[in-house]
């Protein structure tokens, strides 16, 4: 197993601080990998599967590699009846991957994520943490041009 | 422990404060089906199939999981209660595998038992069903996640019981999955033999490797058409 770099885990906390823990090492290590699950496990006395199944219950944590943007497209009801689906279709003609997938260059992971809280703005999207609303497909890849 | 009086199936009954309902229910012999609940672990209810009608409650509720109180009205065979637990039989079945014709536990398994107790076939429903390869390398414990219906008892018995934490529930929603480790297959690396978790499961998806005449201790099981 790998040395997990130091500082991507904060060794004094308690189990119930799972969930934070998780958050903070992933926006260290930029995913979740085995070994910094694993490490975590043993500092915090749980088991791995416990921690894998807070790890893969959550949509904003993620146990696989992603690209350095991630596109989230909100596939809720408001968003859903205000034609989210030619967002994607949009994004999926400019970068030319599906949901679910990464770009060959690393430089953005798409998926559809449920509500984000901007229903009044539907159909919106995050890229990373950036809300973007009221999206129309002529708007995408003016979006995308400010993320490398 | 003060006692406490409660209506039960329209008789008077008195029981101890703290205990839920399904163990009032026992005591006085009275059988509601279950599937997740443990005598003495604490309670989850992911299943359903103990509900029971509560005077003045807006829906019925799970009797493994809610405790007595005070002058309580409780029915738990009402039409209403046998309907629904018919209902969630069939949702539990919706999503199953369905293959009772194929399984070694068949006729002496409790969804296979509590379906037909309930008079339930052939769910009305059509759903997605998972199907997993088959983990046989323990051997101590055959796991056939395809037939688990994700009550829970298996994590519980397991980290409760066996204070060993092998499983977990993973992913979410129709993907959950009883995971171990970082969803590996069950060996003997994190398996004691203890086999705890086995005569928890109310289904085939946990076994032990055994001959398969061995086991077979019940009479034929009849499913209706
Ligand atoms: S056999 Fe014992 S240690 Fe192994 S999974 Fe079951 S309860 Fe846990
Ligand atoms: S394997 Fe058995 S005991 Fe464990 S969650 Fe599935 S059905 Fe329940
Ligand atoms: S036995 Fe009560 S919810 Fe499962």
């Amino acid at each position: 197993m790998t040395q997990v770099p130091k500082g991507i885990i904060d060794k004094d906390r308690d189990p119930e601080q799972l969930l934070v823990l998780l958050k903070e090492a992933q926006d260290k290590a930029g995913y979740l990998s085995e070994e910094v699950m694993a490490e975590l496990a043993e500092s915090l006395s749980i088991s791995r599967s416990e921690v894998y199944g807070v790890a893969t219950f959550y949509s904003f944590l993620s146990t696989k590699p992603l690209g350095r943007n991630v596109i989230r497209i909100c596939q809720s009801l408001p968003c859903y009846l205000k034609n989210y689906q030619t967002i994607v279709e949009s994004i999926e003609k400019e970068i030319g991957i599906r949901p679910g997938q990464t770009t060959d260059d690393d430089r953005f992971t798409f998926t559809l994520t449920n509500c984000i809280g901007a229903c009044d703005k539907a159909p919106a999207m995050l890229i990373n943490s950036d809300v973007h609303a009221n999206l129309t497909p002529e708007k995408i890849s003016q979006i995308l041009k400010d993320y490398k | 422990m003060s006692s406490i009086t409660i209506a039960l199936n329209g008789s008077e009954v008195t029981a101890a404060e703290g205990k839920t309902i399904l163990e009032v229910a026992q005591e006085n012999g009275i059988d509601i089906p279950t599937f997740c609940s443990v005598e003495g672990l604490s309670p989850t209810g992911a299943c359903r199939i103990c509900v029971v009608e509560v005077e003045g409650s807006r829906t019925l509720v799970g009797s493994c999981h809610t405790p007595i109180t005070q002058g309580m009205v409780i029915q738990t065979h009402s039409q209403k209660v046998i309907e629904t637990r018919g209902v969630i039989m069939e949702l539990l079945l919706t999503s199953h595998c369905g293959t009772c014709y194929m399984c070694e536990q068949a006729n002496a398994c409790k969804l296979r038992a509590i379906a037909a107790d309930l008079d339930v076939g052939l769910p009305r429903f059509q759903s997605k069903k998972r199907f997993y390869q088959i983990e046989d390398i323990s051997p101590y414990i055959v796991r056939d996640l395809t037939k688990c219906i994700l009550c829970r008892k298996c994590v519980r018995a397991c980290n409760e019981i066996a204070g060993k934490n092998v499983f977990a529930t993973g992913y979410r929603g129709f993907d959950s999955k009883i995971v171990v480790d970082f969803d590996e297959v069950l060996d003997k690396k994190v398996c004691r033999d203890c086999g705890i978790c086995i005569p928890h499961c109310p289904t085939g998806a946990l076994s032990a490797p055994v001959g398969i005449t061995e086991e077979k201790k019940a009479t034929p099981l009849i499913i209706r058409s």
